[in-house]
């Protein structure tokens, strides 16, 4: 709404803070454009680069779920999509200041084959153009011709043979797609290793995150997407007139939105003799900002609708609003909801009673209460500076912490700076921790490009992102010790921004649990004032040390652009199961057969995961435990009931040293029915 | 085309005849097989299986399977059948009429029970809920008649808390399957829904350039732990038999129980994205974005330049298409199998080698003349190579060798006649009679999948029973003093397996290479080159094809003796790497 507009821009002031909300990022997100992989938007990053901290690294990735081994005709960009970056770094100035525009084109290099690639030539072989605009979209420069995408990764004797395209080997291919545009940005187009990890099977599930039962899965692990990245020196993203050299690390006029679409013409024509043809205005179908916005905030009925704006347009969106205000997921952190549908998710539970006084579940007033009160004055939630847009109305609980982190940022200003030197009242002046505010009212992920990076090796650095910042800066001495600005490491990871590495479902999750408010001093309802020695209660450890079960990628990052790591190969552990054949797998012993339950375990021995197969001839509860070569117990791959037939369960060992384990099959009972010996490798 | 009228005439100058052959061939089914449909997935026909029903030999079950890769963990909007497309199986059973004599059409529709949350299903009630309606058309396609409205699709398996829990839907998945079973109005049993894929190939050693099996490493199922959409309709034989056949077949290989079958998936000609996220406008014409018969033929023959073409036309098509003949006739995959093209580029095949010098005298190598220097001899006449009787179909030009066995079994199918039956009591020579086999002839000239009805089932836990299909049945024939006796006609096992229609079993890939390098040749009698006359012919050239594999054998599970047999689909929460 203008109004809501109008009072954004009147705040041209500094701010800050911490709340998200949401689960498993955005594949397959919505009805419509999970049936268009192609142009469907997987994530969004953007970071300052670790080893070039004068350059933010961009990356949208698109097309998930590749796998390795699908061909003949390997996953790649389509053509006839716009795939788009943009960058806002104004907002008093409606739509993008940057927008990098990627399209692409295909040839075959030998039509008469059915192989992709054959005696070192390449079908759909894929380079792009890239186009940038700095006036809002109205005219595009191209910046890059011809950019090179490099072939899928098929395997050994595609990429490296001689009957291939004899490349010395698939990181060289990848190097030598780097390019530098014109105007001095770095870029890579091509296939990677999907970043994103999540336990997608887990989640899904009705919120099974961790597992409750066996161990979780990161459902993308093994998986490839399409990737656009590029780097880009801080002055070219600043906002025009401010000097290149920040005046803090906070400095408001450093804060970028950053969001990706792809688009594509409005009619598509088939043909019953010929390819189709593509005509008329170019419509918006895929779009992403902060993660997980669409796959678990927006409910299914407005998905694709969700899809269709642009962030700009969100502003005078406001029915969409509600579903930040009392989010979905929040309902199974209550009990007095779903919370008991959810076990997953019971250390998870929001603040019914912070301070004694502010209750944050769905449909109550949050901190509505404190409305028009002298208390407010100076802070971000006095109408007098930001007008009603935070505290909107009654029955809004989450308007002041999920709501602004996906619509505006939030400003270093109280009441969101930490609660170290508030003195228990979370309305006075704190210790600041972020400020990504960029009050343009649409989804976008928010970055402050003042703020240092921390070097992915420093000890501290964590994949908690900013929910680890308020922790060291709410516990850590060299930190808590008072309420001065300072770095604290991680203020550079998500929802400032967002780094490969940082674990958003888990961010997400925790934040609507209330974990900003607990940072902001909202403790949770454990704490009583004057009688609670800490406010780090154990309703507060629940939802800190609260984790979804799978917290990292499962393969590890470059350290130097793309920084994604290189696509799994069509031909290794990635490309499927290996061949067992289960006429035999459980065949061949006389007797076996008679068993209840029959378990083997594939690839064996292996590096880091292992498949278990069971075959169950009768229904029963059987628990599957690893313990190593002195007996002890290292850990339960499975647990729960199982229903006649066949199914794998997926055990990734973690940091177990390799060695050799027994794996034991029990019965409900705990009888053993069969023990199997594992070996790891290195 | 004059060409092929004259082809389509000489062929239905003799489909009065009884006919029959053996032979098959190429690789991994049609899964993102061309490059247009590999970015529509959901229009995307993968497979397609044709069998006598074992637990109800009077039916036929025609399998359609569509959307290739769905990882069962695929949420939060997790795979389904699309609205807007038309998904298809089409039978002829009558050469001599163009079309369908019968045709299945089913068509999706979704609704959301609860709009308000992002989980798929959440208390009972279910997101992108799918149900369908099927037509019959009995007349070409001309009306179509509602035999199933409302068909139930279950829900993908996502999980226990999804399916089992009280907060889901309180109920097994298996009974989800169960429910969604429906009967036809006009009697067939008709099943849609999400089914584990019943395909298995080491997709990415076999696109490496032709690494199955591994050289280097263990083998993988490229397809293990994915599933599919699976269409699945069982079909009373005296539904598909042509109009005036005798209702008793006159032999187990009664030309008159032939069929051929294809899948297609089409949709509206003109899509208009609409503003604010709502579902597309699509208008127009319908057209044919995706079809398969036979497998592997868009995937591992027709080379990338014209796979969106061939998606784009029917069966009945294919007859005025000549262009394509050539691919068949001399095969990319026989490049791969031949030492002086680039047979040493591809070790994997290094066991497949294809007749260089059959009897001292006939060469099957692409560019070569296979049978083409017998055209018009004596020795042909009453052959199936005599121009007299099929005119210059089997033998079109020089240099076009598997004319006489790849060409037909994708265009025509192949009839009883020699040198279309096997060695046994041929005496050395291959254009003699000899032991029955196959006749899956219905000379339309299209890619289909052809079954002959007629030909008992063998059962599956048959100790003969074999997932090489029609070649273990020739190996039978052969070899087998039960069957070696006589050329008298016998039900020998698999003589029901593909290329005779296509079990859920038949190992599709391993049957094509071993038929791209000239099993069936050998199995009338066009030995390999080691075969010394007088000697045995099972030599070890011949055995090294028969023993060749590609390394993925069987499927990642079992598939269920039941209707609709395909396993159940592989559980969210089950898999994962």
């Amino acid at each position: 709404m203008t109004h809501k507009l109008n009072t954004y821009l009147l705040a041209g002031m500094v701010w800050a803070m911490a709340a998200t909300a949401g689960l498993a990022s955005s594949h397959r997100e919505a009805p419509l454009i999970s049936n268009d992989p192609q142009a469907d938007n997987v994530d969004v990053y953007a970071f300052r680069s670790p080893d070039s901290p004068n350059m933010i690294t961009l990356m949208a990735t698109y097309v998930p779920m590749q796998l390795p081994q699908g061909g003949p005709n390997y996953y790649s960009f389509g053509e006839n999509i716009r795939y788009e970056i943009h960058v806002d770094n104004d907002a008093a100035i409606v739509g993008d200041e940057v927008t990098y525009r990627f399209t692409f084109t295909q040839v075959n290099e030998d039509p008469t084959t059915f192989f992709n690639i054959r005696l070192g030539k390449q079908n759909l072989k894929t380079t792009y153009t890239l186009q940038r605009s700095i006036d809002g979209g109205v005219s595009f420069q191209t910046i890059v011709s011809n950019g090179v995408v490099p072939p899928p990764n098929i395997g050994p004797r595609s990429i490296e043979s001689g009957a291939g395209l004899g490349a010395p080997d698939y990181a060289s291919l990848m190097t030598a797609a780097i390019t530098t545009a014109s105007s001095g940005e770095k870029v890579f187009c091509g296939t990677s290793d999907d970043p994103f990890f999540v336990d997608l099977g887990g989640i899904f599930d009705l919120g099974d995150a961790p597992r409750q039962s066996g161990s979780s899965v990161d459902g993308l692990a093994c998986y490839n997407v399409s990737t656009i990245a590029i780097q880009v020196p801080i002055q070219t993203l600043l906002k025009a007139g401010v000097s290149p050299a920040p005046l803090s690390i906070l400095q408001s006029d450093f804060v970028i939105g950053v969001w990706a679409s792809s688009s594509r013409q409005q009619i598509r024509t088939l043909s019953a003799t010929d390819g189709p043809t593509y005509s008329g205005p170019w419509v918006q179908v895929s779009r992403l900002g902060m993660p997980l916005t669409n796959e678990a905030v927006i409910p299914i009925g407005k998905k694709d609708f969700w899809n269709s704006l642009t962030p700009y347009q969100e502003i005078s969106e406001t029915t969409l609003d509600e579903y930040f205000y009392n989010p979905e997921l929040a309902l199974y952190m209550d009990d007095s909801q779903f919370g008991t549908a959810v076990p997953a998710f019971a250390p998870l539970r929001i603040q019914t009673g912070s301070l004694g006084a502010y209750d944050f579940r769905n449909g109550k007033n949050g901190l509505f209460g404190l409305k028009g009160n002298a208390a407010l004055a100076g802070t971000a939630l006095d109408d007098a500076i930001f007008g009603t847009l935070l505290l909107p109305a009654a029955g809004k609980p989450r308007s002041v912490d999920l709501w602004p982190i996906f619509h505006t940022g939030v400003p270093n200003l109280p009441p969101y700076q930490l609660a170290t030197g508030k003195n228990g009242n979370p309305l006075a002046v704190g210790k600041p921790f972020i400020n990504n505010f960029l009050p343009n009212g649409g989804d976008m992920l928010r970055l402050n490009m003042a703020v240092p990076v921390t070097p992915r090796n420093d000890p501290k650095f964590s994949t908690l992102g900013l929910i680890q910042a308020a922790v060291l800066g709410l516990t850590d001495p060299a930190y808590a010790a008072n309420a001065d600005l300072q770095f604290i490491p991680n203020m550079d990871g998500f929802p400032n921004g967002r780094r490969l590495e940082d674990d958003v479902t888990r961010i997400e999750l925790q934040a609507v649990s209330g974990i900003v408010l607990a940072a902001i001093g909202l403790w949770y309802d454990d704490y009583i004032p004057g009688t609670t020695a800490s406010p780090v209660t154990p309703k507060l450890l629940n939802v800190y040390t609260y984790t979804t079960g799978v917290e990292s990628n499962d393969v590890a990052f470059q350290t130097t652009f793309p920084y994604v790591a290189e696509p799994h190969r069509g031909t290794e552990e990635c490309g499927g199961p290996l061949f067992v054949g289960t006429n035999d797998v459980f065949g061949g012993t006389i007797g076996l057969n008679q068993k209840p339950v029959l378990m083997k375990n594939f690839p064996n021995p292996y590096t880091t995961q292992t498949t278990f197969q069971f075959k169950v001839n009768t229904a029963m509860n059987i628990t599957v435990r690893v313990y190593d070569v002195r007996g002890a117990y290292v850990a339960t791959p499975y647990t729960g009931f199982v229903s006649e037939g066949e199914f794998q369960q997926v055990w990734n060992s973690g940091n177990t040293p390799p060695g050799i384990y027994i794996a034991n099959l029990y019965d409900a009972a705990g009888h053993l029915l069969q023990s199997g010996k594992l070996v790891k490798t290195q | 085309m004059n060409n092929s009228t004259k082809r389509m005439a000489s062929w239905l100058g003799m489909a009065a005849l009884l006919l029959g052959i053996g032979a098959p061939a190429i690789y991994a089914s049609s899964h993102r097989e061309a490059p247009l449909i590999a970015n529509d997935p959901l229009a995307d026909n993968t497979d397609v299986y044709a069998f006598r029903s074992p637990d109800n030999p009077n039916t036929i079950t025609l399998i359609a399977n569509y959307i290739p890769f769905e990882l069962p963990q695929g949420g939060p909007n997790y795979y389904n059948f699309g609205e807007n497309i038309r998904y298809e199986i089409h039978v002829d059973n009558n050469a001599a009429v163009a079309g369908d004599e019968i045709t299945y059409r089913f068509t999706f529709t979704q609704v959301n029970e609860d709009p308000t949350t992002f989980f798929n299903i959440r208390l009972g009630k279910q997101n992108l809920k799918t149900t369908y309606k099927l037509e019959r058309s009995t007349n070409g396609g001309q009306s179509f008649t509602t035999i199933v409205s409302n068909g139930i699709v279950p829900p993908n398996d996502i999980g226990p808390r999804s399916i089992e829990s009280m907060v889901g839907l309180n109920t097994s998945y298996e009974a989800l399957i169960t429910g969604a079973i429906m009967t036809a109005s006009s009697g067939e049993k008709v099943f849609c829904g999400p089914a584990d894929d019943p395909f298995f190939v080491d997709l990415g050693g076999i696109f490496d350039l032709g690494d199955a099996p591994r050289q280097n490493s263990q083998s993988r199922d490229g397809l293990g732990f994915y599933n599919v959409h699976t269409i699945a309709i069982q079909v009373p034989i005296s539904t598909l038999l042509k109009a005036g056949a005798p209702s008793t077949p006159a032999n187990i290989l009664d030309a008159n129980y032939v069929i051929g079958v294809w899948a297609s998936a089409s949709r509206p000609a003109t899509r208009t994205i609409q503003p604010n996220g709502q579902d597309p406008n699509d208008q127009g014409d319908w057209i044919q974005v995706s079809r398969l018969g036979m497998p592997l033929t868009n995937e591992a023959v027709i080379p990338i330049g014209d796979k969106d073409r061939w998606n784009r036309m029917t069966p009945y098509q294919d007859l005025a298409e000549t262009t394509m003949d050539e691919y068949f006739y001399n095969p990319e995959l026989a490049l791969y199998m031949d030492d002086s093209q680039f047979g040493s580029a591809v070790p994997a095949f290094a066991p497949l080698r294809i007749q260089t010098n059959a009897l001292g005298a006939f060469d099957f190598r692409n560019g070569k003349n296979g049978l083409f220097a017998l055209k018009g001899t004596a020795a042909v006449a009453g052959t199936a190579l005599d121009d007299a009787i099929f005119g210059t179909l089997l033998l079109p030009g020089a240099g076009k060798p598997r004319s006489v066995d790849l060409w037909p079994i994708f265009h025509t199918g192949v009839p009883n006649l020699p040198p279309y039956q096997l060695a046994t009591g041929k005496n050395g020579n291959p254009l003699a009679a000899g032991k029955p086999f196959i006749n899956n002839f219905l000379p339309n000239g299209g890619d289909m999948l052809r079954l002959n009805m007629a030909t008992p089932v063998t059962a599956r836990n048959d100790a003969n029973f074999s997932s090489l299909g029609i070649v273990q049945a020739a190996v039978l024939g052969l070899t087998n003093p039960a069957y070696t006796a006589t050329t008298d006609i016998q039900a020998i096992p698999n003589m029901d397996g593909f290329p005779n229609g296509r079990r859920l079993e038949d190992d599709v890939t391993l049957i094509e290479l071993q038929a791209v390098a000239g099993v069936a040749l050998a199995a009338i009698g066009l030995w390999y080159d080691d075969y010394v006359p007088g000697q045995s012919p099972v030599t070890p050239k011949l055995v090294n094809v028969l023993s060749y594999r590609t390394g993925v054998n069987n499927n990642d599970k079992h598939f269920k003796t039941s209707f609709p047999y395909v396993a159940s689909p592989w559980r969210g929460t089950q898999v994962g790497q």
